[in-house]
């Protein structure tokens, strides 16, 4: 399946839809967020994610907001607590729970 | 940890399996591997505290997430990062009229459109990007992008509408988008887009 097809104008950002059954450049963009999120609300996320797959002027911003929200998570994700740390905090709650 | 006078039953099976989790929320506000320590240590000892008081099998990490942030709070002041926030909404990427894409993305996308330049930003400078942020928008990123929590909780945990939710999640990933650009353009893994002003250069 080919990422981009005829239909895509290429204007992205603030020319109307790709296709008639299509939202709109502006919509899309306006819900890339919510759209990455999972958090759409009244549109349906495939509507969104067929407007992003023909659309080259959208898809790219598309991709560089998942871009970065992975290297977010590259960053941060994988932290652990620190051994000790753990054991401190069963220690705490070992106390706590024999004073009662 | 279920016997014992203070016993708490459910608690090792519900809460302790968040302690990742809550330690890596506590280093993102705190900024401080020492101080997120100590955040952590109070949170699970509250929580341990107050276990009667959770209703069992109800998103548990959040409300971790709630006694923690709730911790750090109390000990900061709220006025002094307050005034940072609205101090700081003039920045250009602050701005509730800011445009729906990131305007520099706008040009970055010929020169990378994969955004392969994000891959070349080391983790600790993404990580002081994040802590940089005024709490709100930090705890909101955070939450969101790192430990995948729904807008809905997010707003819970703030005890701010869904709607502010939104809004300091578009606000901080824009400030944090703006940050990283200018790092890459200053380390050279991505060439200026013309006419945009780098933070810190007049």
């Amino acid at each position: 399946m080919t990422l981009f097809d005829e239909r895509g104008d290429g204007s992205g950002g603030g020319g109307g839809g790709c296709g008639p059954e299509n939202i709109s450049c502006e919509d899309a963009l306006r819900l890339v967020h919510e759209f990455l999120d999972g958090e759409l609300a009244g549109v349906s996320p495939a509507e969104v994610a067929a407007h992003f797959e023909v659309c080259r002027g959208c898809y790219p911003h598309l991709r560089l907001e998942r871009a970065f929200r992975e290297a977010m998570r590259r960053a941060c994700a994988s932290e652990c607590a620190p051994p000790a740390l753990r054991a401190k905090v069963e220690r705490l709650l070992a106390e706590a729970r024999e004073k009662g | 940890m279920t016997d014992g006078p203070g016993a708490k039953p459910g608690f090792v099976e519900e809460a302790l399996p968040h302690l990742d989790a809550v330690y890596r929320f506590a280093l993102r506000l705190s900024g401080s591997p020492d101080e997120a320590e100590d955040l952590v240590q109070e949170t699970f000892l509250r929580a341990f505290r107050s276990w009667d008081q959770y209703t069992r099998g109800t998103k548990a990490k959040s409300w971790l997430f709630t006694i923690c942030r709730n911790v750090f709070l109390r000990r900061r002041e709220r006025t002094k990062r307050h005034e940072e926030i609205v101090s700081q909404t003039a920045t250009r990427s602050g701005s509730e009229s800011a445009p729906l894409v990131n305007p520099v993305w706008s040009s970055v996308q010929s020169l990378d459109p994969e955004g392969d330049f994000f891959e070349s930003i080391v983790d600790e400078r993404i990580v002081a990007a994040i802590e940089e942020l005024p709490e709100e928008y930090r705890t909101a990123v955070v939450l969101s992008d790192i430990e995948g929590l729904p807008y809905a909780e997010i707003a819970e945990l703030m005890e701010v509408p869904v709607g502010t939710v939104k809004s300091r999640l578009f606000r901080g990933r824009r400030r944090l988008q703006d940050v990283l650009y200018d790092y890459a353009v200053e380390m050279g893994y991505i060439s200026p887009v013309p006419g945009e002003r780098i933070r810190g250069w007049s």
